[in-house]
């Protein structure tokens, strides 16, 4: 054994190991001897004796080699039979035995030298393999080996025993010796492999596993590996139990198949558009044991969920009986049954942590009231009070002052009595929505399969105030955010967006309907206001219809169907999978990922803001009868230009319509009764 | 508190029916009836109580409500009732010889005239009092004296003094079948609609006719009394504040409730229609409420509170010009969809030509304290055209009464009419031919050129010589 690949396999396990330990690893057995005489390499047959062995009789010549025999099957030298180290490619034992003996007993001995040389190797193995850095399924393997070589030594006992009552012939001792050749052969290839291959952990244990599946056929020989392979698994068993019951990896060499990333942390969910902590911290390795293979994945996220309750600071453990006690026999696939067990209630207890304790329902529902506008009134409240701050550029806008008015605002409507009001914060973008979606279209949207739409043709508006980005955001705390990570944050905000703008316009217009209703005490039939009230109308229709989809025919409908779906989940994950994909449904039934379709409504709302603007600074400045002619021909060019927006829409949603169905509601309740002609 | 709302009662169905929508708002907001919080309605929350209530230092709920009147029969009874701690006493308005106005529209007037600094002084308080005001209420009659003709006078007054508040009016219309013993009503009626026409922002047509035949014919209640009409309105009025109350997505406040019904200034007058409609939470048969049915039952004719007038060949060319229903309770969402796409299927609705439309839908909560038989409950908030038959009505009978001159010297007994001057009678009739011409026009699909191109069809509109002007070219 060359000490140098210890050093490396030092490095490359997780413990370190003393200096004195890598010079000198072993302390007894052969390589104890080997120090001694490191230069042990002349053949010298006359070492106990100047007689040629071959000077004596047949039968005094057996009973020398029986006697020698016995020591080398112990690995010890003889007088007549020398046990020579080969420093070739692979470190290599040669027995020779002196050629004077009698050719008939040179044969017999020879036969036996095979389960020498397997005593050896397998004894190095057991010497080196229980040291510190090999590992535990290593450490148990040898172990086991142990117990095996003291049966053998036991034997090579009494078979001395027999021996010195001059009951053993050569004849004798082989016979004797037969039923452990094979064990110990097939043993010995399965070290050499290992050694060969430095194997260990899961390594160790799929080829035990294979070993035994290809000596099927000598059912001694397989069970006897079989039952190595359960024992060098009890180790890695006892780390798995560990990790399935208690979510800890107790696993100091580095063996079990589930590797914990320490540098990410809980904190980046709420940064981290990937949500990698969720994905990465724990994660699978290639090595795994074959025998757990198939459910490896349900070991790794019962471990994971153990170990967000513990980061919760609820130390969970799965209720252990005896039945639970994970052990690996043969064909019996009782572990697995333990390990489902362990799972159900990992993801059970888990679930309920996060929808009792952290109120999941609660939260998500308390998004939807904010994010998504289900209870619009504080937003009525807060648009009134920050409409000054909010018409500012976005890079002039006071987030603090924003801030406060939000606070106010939600203090003083239905949200006060809501607890999570306070988790809400504001925050003014940059750019405008359109530009934001090109941004984010490759990091958070999903690619849908659609030809690559480019958002880059849109001309910009050249004054964005903060009406166009303002946005909420929400803070969402350890282990919500494992459901309500970056990625779904932005989603919501990328929806409230959208629906604040409409809100926007809509409360635009209606501040134009106010000034149109100023006219009543005049007789306005057949004038410009007249036709401005009437587009006016259309207008509101238009953006009320807008709102009615996104809300009554999107967000709602997914939102109970989410909240049904949350009720039957099993587990963290599942509830992850049905938020996700309830919010890419939104975004998707939403239009914010169909670039044609949303720049279309963008710029009819621009119309009608621009609309709603014009008559907010053109009426009040009116003379009565209006005959401002400025008036009437910006009116009729916003005529014209909305009812063409609409125009060319009504043909655009229809067509989208057969690959969309939903689309065909938006086409309804926009283009009203009349769509259908 | 933002956008609040002050309810103005003026005469007695004004003060009766305003009583009773107080009752129903104090009993879906879990308040008690001398204005302290129900113990159980003491946690659960989510509803917006500061939009009709204020809370007074004790934490107990007033009304946003003023009540007035010329004489102290009705608010003598609010006073004496269990609900008398409930209101602010200096809100309440009752003239000091108590004489009334004899139904009698001027009168009215004249006297809201004269008291106009004690009215206005309450309600400048009440407004001061509010952090941003969105607009007014008023409950009344326009038959009577007091609530037509005092409250006429408020409309005008309070159109010119908050130009920028919303003023919606809940407003009786009498009962034109059976002969009332109000023989004026047909001039105080028109008088009345002058004002509602060109100084309101919303007017709720409360027909009194078609709340007896709903009273009669779907409570099989013989002989409705005032009351049990009254409960009617206050249902009416509770629910269409509903989506203020109970916020939700859309219609949040007034003001985005309305601009969504009325196209034109003009065309402001709505019709209601509730459904499953039970009275004094007496319960009649209980039906099976899917939103389809709901939706449905709100268009069929018979539960719309508004007579119709139309004769057959009329009434197929009545259009909708808006819809929006409130449904209450616990609804599917998916369900609105399928439902209206039924209606539409069906071609339950006939809507106007000139424009986009479609029936709009406000879900909202019920409230948690009122126990209904019914999963779900609609309010329809309609304009429709078929609307101007109820108007032509008041003005054949008006014509009817006008031509034999007959009662108008209690009319002239008032500086608004005194030397004869009987002008205002012509320029309301006018005016509400006007409207009735505009609301007809709704029903064709020209509705936008209306008035543009035939200048001799319009001769009666004062602008339309200067709107030809603006658009000639």
């Amino acid at each position: 054994m060359d000490p140098n690949s210890n050093v490396v396999a030092a490095t490359m396990s997780s413990a370190v190991t003393p200096r004195w330990n890598i010079e000198r690893p072993y302390l007894t057995g052969r390589f104890h001897q080997e120090i001694n005489h490191s230069s042990s390499s002349q053949v010298s047959f006359s070492s106990g004796s100047d007689i040629l062995i071959g000077s004596y009789p047949i039968s005094v010549q057996e009973l020398l080699i029986i006697d020698d025999l016995l020591f080398a099957l112990l690995g010890i030298e003889g007088r007549y039979i020398s046990i020579k180290r080969l420093c070739g490619k692979e470190p290599h034992l040669l027995f020779q035995i002196d050629p004077s003996t009698d050719l008939a007993l040179q044969e017999l001995s020879q036969r036996l030298f095979p389960l020498c040389k397997n005593f050896i190797s397998i004894n190095d193995f057991v010497e080196s393999k229980s040291h510190f850095n090999t590992g535990l399924v290593n450490h148990a393997f040898a172990a086991s080996l142990r117990t095996l070589l003291l049966d053998y030594q036991a034997m090579v006992a009494q078979l001395e025993h027999q021996f010195h009552l001059g009951r053993l012939s050569l004849q004798g001792l082989w016979f004797f010796c037969q039923p452990m050749m094979g064990s110990m052969h097939a043993l010995s290839i399965v070290i050499e492999k290992l050694s060969a291959n430095n194997l260990s952990g899961s390594g160790t244990l799929n080829l035990l596993q294979s070993q035994a599946k290809s000596m099927a056929g000598d059912n001694e020989v397989r069970n006897l590996l079989e039952k190595m392979e359960q024992s060098a698994s009890s180790a890695y068993l006892h780390i798995l139990e560990r990790w399935v019951y208690e979510g800890i990896i107790d696993d100091p060499h580095n063996e079990f198949f589930i590797s914990e990333n320490k540098s990410l942390q809980k904190e980046s969910l709420t940064q981290d558009y990937e949500a990698k902590y969720w994905q990465h911290r724990y994660s699978l390795k290639d090595s795994i044991p074959n025998f757990l293979i198939s459910t490896a994945g349900t070991i790794l996220t019962t471990g994971k969920y153990l170990n967000v309750m513990r980061e919760c600071g609820h130390n969970v453990q799965v209720p252990i009986s005896d039945i639970l006690k994970i052990t690996h026999a043969g064909s019996n696939h009782h572990y697995i049954e333990c390990i489902k067990v362990a799972h159900a209630f990992a993801s059970t207890e888990l679930l309920k942590l996060i929808k009792e304790k952290y109120c999941l329902v609660g939260k998500l529902r308390s998004m939807k009231r904010y994010l998504l506008i289900d209870q619009g009134d504080f937003l009525v409240h807060f648009m009134d009070i920050a409409q000054d701050e909010l018409a500012k550029r976005p890079d002039e806008i006071s987030v603090e002052k924003l801030q406060s008015l939000l606070g106010l605002a939600l203090r003083s409507t239905a949200a006060a009595v809501d607890p999570c009001h306070e988790e809400l914060t504001c925050c003014v973008e940059r750019v405008p929505l359109l530009k934001r979606l090109a941004m984010l279209k490759k990091r958070v949207i999903p690619e849908t399969g659609q030809p690559a739409f480019s958002f880059d043709e849109l001309h910009e508006p050249v004054n964005i105030t903060g009406l166009e980005t303002f946005c909420l955001s929400y803070k969402v705390r350890w282990p919500l955010s494992l459901v309500i990570t970056r990625k779904a944050l932005t989603k919501y905000q990328l929806i409230f967006r959208f629906l604040f703008h409409c809100k926007h316009v809509n409360r635009q217009l209606c501040v134009a309907w106010q000034l149109h209703q100023g006219f009543r005490m005049i007789n306005i039939v057949g004038t410009v206001i007249s036709g401005s009230s009437i587009l006016c109308r259309n207008m509101i229709k238009f953006i009320n219809s807008l709102l009615h989809y996104l809300t009554f025919e999107v967000l709602e409908p997914n939102w109970h169907l989410m909240h049904d779906s949350l009720k039957t989940a099993k587990s963290i994950d599942e509830v992850i999978h049905h938020h996700d994909l309830f919010l890419d449904k939104c975004l998707k039934e939403c239009l914010l990922l169909s670039p044609q379709l949303i720049q279309k409504m963008e710029k009819l709302k621009l119309i009608c803001l621009q609309y709603a603007v014009a008559v907010q600074q053109l009426i009040p400045s009116m003379c009565m009868p209006p005959v401002d002619s400025m008036f009437s021909d910006s009116i009729i060019s916003f005529e014209k230009e909305f009812s063409n927006g609409l125009q060319s829409l009504g043909p655009m949603l229809n067509n989208t319509c057969e690959a969309e169905p939903y689309l065909t509601h938006l086409a309804q309740s926009i283009l009203g009764d009349a769509g259908d002609n | 508190m933002p956008r609040e709302i002050i309810t103005i009662q003026v005469g007695q169905c004004g003060n009766q029916i305003g009583m009773e929508f107080w009752k129903q708002l104090c009993l879906e907001h879990g308040i008690g009836k001398d204005g302290l919080l129900e113990d159980f309605a003491t946690t659960q929350g989510g509803d917006r109580k500061d939009v009709f209530f204020y809370q007074a230092d004790d934490q107990h709920y007033i009304p946003r409500a003023l009540l007035m009147d010329l004489e102290p029969r009705v608010i003598n009874g609010i006073q004496n009732s269990e609900y008398r701690n409930l209101y602010n006493h200096e809100n309440i308005y009752v003239s000091e010889h108590g004489g009334g106005a004899g139904n009698n529209w001027a009168s009215g007037y004249h006297q809201g005239e004269q008291v106009v600094d004690d009215i206005m002084e309450m309600v400048d308080r009440e407004a001061d009092g509010s952090d941003s005001l969105e607009g007014f209420v008023l409950c009344h009659s326009i038959a009577g004296g007091t609530g037509s003709g005092m409250g006429s006078y408020l409309l005008e007054t309070l159109n010119d003094r908050y130009s920028k508040k919303l003023i919606q009016t809940y407003s009786v219309f009498p009962n034109q079948v059976e002969s009332s013993d109000v023989v004026v009503q047909p001039y105080n009626s028109l008088l009345t609609l002058k004002r509602l026409t060109l100084n309101a922002d919303c007017v709720v047509v409360l027909d009194n006719t078609a709340l007896n035949r709903i009273a009669v014919d779907r409570l099989h209640i013989p002989n409705p009394t005032f009351a049990q009409t009254n409960s009617l309105v206050s249902t009416v009025m509770s629910a269409s504040t509903t989506t203020l109350r109970y916020p939700g997505y859309m219609n949040n406040d007034l003001v985005g409730l309305l601009a969504s019904l009325i196209p034109t200034p003009r065309c402001h007058f709505l019709m209601t229609g509730y459904t499953p409609l039970t009275v004094e939470r007496q319960v009649n048969v209980i039906r099976k409420t899917t939103v389809l049915d709901v939706m449905r039952r709100l268009l069929q004719t018979k539960n719309i509170m508004v007579s119709s007038y139309a004769r057959t060949k009329e009434a197929s060319k009545a259009k909708y010009i808006s819809i929006l229903n409130i449904i209450q309770g616990e609804v599917d969402p998916t369900q609105v969809h399928e439902s209206l796409q039924r209606i539409r299927e069906r071609k339950l609705v006939n809507f106007i030509d000139w424009g986009p439309a479609s029936i709009q839908v406000a879900l909202s909560r019920k409230s948690p304290y009122v126990q209904t038989a019914h999963r779900v409950s609609g309010l329809m908030l309609a304009n429709h055209t078929s609307i101007r038959h109820l108007f032509s009505k008041c003005l054949s009978q008006y014509e009817k009464l006008r031509k034999k001159q007959a009662f108008l010297d209690n009319y002239r007994k008032f500086p608004m009419f005194a030397d004869n001057d009987l002008s205002e009678f012509d320029e309301s009739r006018e005016i509400i031919e006007n409207l009735v011409d505009e609301y007809k026009a709704c029903e064709s699909p020209d509705y936008i050129k209306w008035g543009m191109e035939d200048p001799d069809s319009n001769l009666t509109g004062e602008g339309s010589a200067s709107g030809l002007l603006a658009l000639k070219d």
